[in-house]
């Protein structure tokens, strides 16, 4: 019983870090594929993206865009 | 930019005056440059990543000091049997913790998303087309400089008040106001730490060397008040210091007037650099 509440309480206090990270990694999935150029080949970002945890995106953010 | 021209013509309507005869520093002028800044922002996405990475960063630590325990116990290899007693957190540290993060990770992130905020534009030609048109060099840096503060203020917020709500949940209640008043004081670094940025964004053409410069400059300045406290307390560097103080400290931290000092020349040190950002665009408004 007492394990279970732990659990839960757990999840609840994770579940908006996770949503924040996808909401993170789907914006920048997004944008990589929309734009026309990315600085590098656009697969490598993805897989930076997708893998990179929280620094993936930022780092795409910041360096993967050309400025048009 | 037709937006600020024609403001620029219905204010003028009756005078009449001679389009090229003065540049206008008007209010709405302003607001209109404003308007764009924080267009561009939300076109870039900064405005909205940049909140989302700070509230991350921000519940990120509170997590990870409650779960310490559990982590050290699962993943470091300690030999059978050892018992670590880890004090239990106090909250006010986590606080002061989380603000260390964001004067790492936090400070980078955003220079580094306003490095290129004048020398980008200059480079691309777009600052040339805005400062045709009769609007002021001060009111162009600082609807620039006022759309960083907005971003800067806002993902601070957003941050740390995750932050202290995740501490309060997890750890214990923090008092508000050692909150607000360590969070005040990060913003005055924050911002201080930005207009660097601004100032190096309009005096060098790379944004990247902008960027570099201006973090370096903190990092230089942090050290120093953190090396020899008894000359550079007047510093602003000195702010991070004693915004950490003013979160672990209960009630309001009682401040001494060297501490005082850091405060005032951290307002006029920005209100210098934005004076010479404004002398360094005027005299060199467009690359050619």
């Amino acid at each position: 019983m007492n394990e279970t509440l732990e659990l839960s309480k757990m999840v609840g206090l994770l579940v908006p870090l996770i949503i924040l990270q996808l909401i993170l990694m789907i914006i920048a999935l997004v944008l990589c594929v929309k734009t026309e150029e990315t600085r590098g080949p656009k697969l490598m970002w993805v897989l930076i993206i997708i893998f990179g945890q929280l620094i993936g995106p930022i780092a795409f953010f910041l360096f993967g865009r050309r400025q048009a | 930019m037709n937006g600020a021209n024609e403001v620029y013509r219905g204010t003028h309507r009756g005078a009449e005056a001679p389009r090229s005869a003065t540049r206008s520093s008007g209010g709405a002028v302003f607001l209109t440059l404003l308007g764009k800044e924080c267009l561009e922002l939300l076109r870039s996405f900064k405005l909205i990543w940049v909140p989302i990475v700070f509230a991350v960063l921000g519940i990120m630590q509170p997590v990870l000091s409650y779960y310490m325990p559990i982590i050290i116990e699962k993943a470091g290899n300690m030999p059978e049997g050892t018992v670590i007693e880890i004090p239990a957190p106090m909250g006010s540290q986590v606080l002061a913790d989380t603000l260390s993060q964001f004067g790492v990770m936090g400070i980078l992130i955003l220079a580094l998303a306003c490095m290129g905020i004048v020398s980008g534009e200059r480079n691309s030609g777009a600052s040339a087309l805005v400062l045709v048109k009769p609007v002021s060099y001060a009111s162009y840096i600082l609807s620039k400089w006022l759309s960083i503060m907005l971003l800067s203020w806002g993902s601070l917020l957003l941050g740390y008040g995750a932050a202290w709500y995740y501490t309060w949940l997890l750890i214990e209640y923090v008092d508000v106001v050692p909150f607000l008043l360590s969070f005040v004081l990060y913003g005055l670094w924050f911002s201080f730490v930005l207009t660097v940025t601004l100032l190096f964004s309009t005096a060098l053409r790379s944004a990247a060397g902008a960027a570099f410069t201006s973090l370096g400059a903190a990092i230089l300045l942090t050290v120093l008040a953190g090396l020899i406290p008894k000359y550079m307390a007047w510093s602003p560097g000195a702010l991070t210091g004693l915004a950490y103080q003013a979160a672990t400290s209960p009630g309001w931290l009682q401040m001494e007037p060297a501490s005082w000092w850091a405060v005032i020349t951290a307002l006029i040190a920005i209100a210098a650099l934005l004076a010479a950002s404004v002398v360094l665009l005027k005299r060199a408004p467009a690359r050619d």
